[in-house]
């Protein structure tokens, strides 16, 4: 069963009315930078709720899993921006690098030995995590979207 | 013309100029699915991206290559309706298939062909109304472009809309 609102786009697009914005195809276009050659993906695990849990303060609780790799999110939106407090098990070992990325902005951080990153200050939207472990294949979280 | 799944592979491996490419031929597309699922501009711009996003972890796993058209399509409407879902408390999921998307066939390069065909068949005011429908003309300017009362716009739309959803139904059938 196709329903109206396909058959309206589908002669909207024909009729070359709503045509794809230019920022978003640059978008598109911009994320292929976010290629992480080699990476394994980190799923979200099945315990927690998909998309995230809301912990009644404002922030999403998330976790991802992939072998030998657990990432929790604690991600809280304030005043337009959103900040990630994060814990990475086991110890992904010294000299262990973690990007906190958004399509427009990375940020990178030095791990502590008990696990925890942080990064501040991001703009909503699409977020994912990668760890950079010397001597090891990346392992990036799966893309997560954060709107208020 | 590399085919999508030359385009797919050698973006895999790091061709920019492959993605674009992609992006050029499918993104149109999947803006068009994004907004026939109802999102506003800014959410359909969301969908959007993650469904390039998605893509960027998945080139490996994608087990049709050649498909990848409908496996964007399809990501791009799931992550549109878990938008939509995610408005009301319900079911979510995160889970990616690859099945062919039968709804957005329409949306289709071939599908839209037929779909004009279709439209240039039906007789007035038909055929004149889906053609305004299509640039978004409001029922007022319809009504007074048609002739017909503001009134009538809506119903005689919703009839039109359920005549072309018989012809195409009965064009598929027929393939």
């Amino acid at each position: 069963m196709i329903n109206d609102e396909y058959f309206l786009a589908a002669l909207r697009l024909a009729s070359g009315n709503d045509p794809v914005p230019g920022h978003v195809s640059a978008a598109a276009r911009d994320a292929f930078g976010l290629r992480v050659p080699g990476a394994v993906t980190a799923a979200p695990a099945e315990c927690a709720a998909p998309g995230g849990v809301r912990d009644g303060q404002g922030s999403h609780l998330v976790r991802f899993v992939t072998a030998g790799l657990t990432f929790d999110l604690e991600v809280t939106i304030g005043d337009g921006l959103i900040d990630v407090a994060g814990h990475v098990f086991p110890y992904p070992g010294e000299g262990a690098v973690i990007d906190v990325r958004t399509p427009h902005l990375t940020l990178s951080r030095r791990i502590a030995n008990t696990g925890d990153f942080a990064a501040t200050g991001l703009p909503p939207g699409w977020l994912s995590v990668v760890c950079h472990r010397p001597g090891h294949q990346p392992v990036q979280t799966r893309w997560v979207r954060i709107r208020p | 013309m590399r085919d999508p799944a030359e385009l797919l592979v050698a973006a895999a491996e790091g061709d920019r100029s492959a993605w674009d490419e992609l992006e050029s031929r499918f993104g149109p597309r999947m803006w068009a699915v994004a907004r026939a699922c109802g999102l506003s501009p800014s959410d359909a711009a969301d969908a959007v991206q993650g469904a390039w996003l998605r893509l960027l972890q998945h080139f490996h796993t994608i087990r049709e290559p050649a498909a990848v058209g409908g496996w964007l399509m399809t990501t791009v409407r799931r992550e549109a309706l878990l938008m939509l879902r995610k408005q009301r408390p319900g079911v979510t999921s995160l889970e990616i298939v690859e099945e062919p998307d039968p709804e957005s066939a329409v949306l289709e390069a071939d599908g839209r062909r037929l779909l004009w065909k279709t439209v240039s068949t039906l007789h007035e005011p038909c055929r004149s109304l889906l053609q305004l429908v299509a640039i978004d003309l409001g029922n007022q300017q319809m009504a007074a472009r048609l002739g017909l009362p503001v009134g009538s716009v809506g119903p005689t739309k919703a009839r039109c809309l359920e005549k072309l959803r018989t012809l195409i139904s009965a064009q598929e059938t027929a393939q």
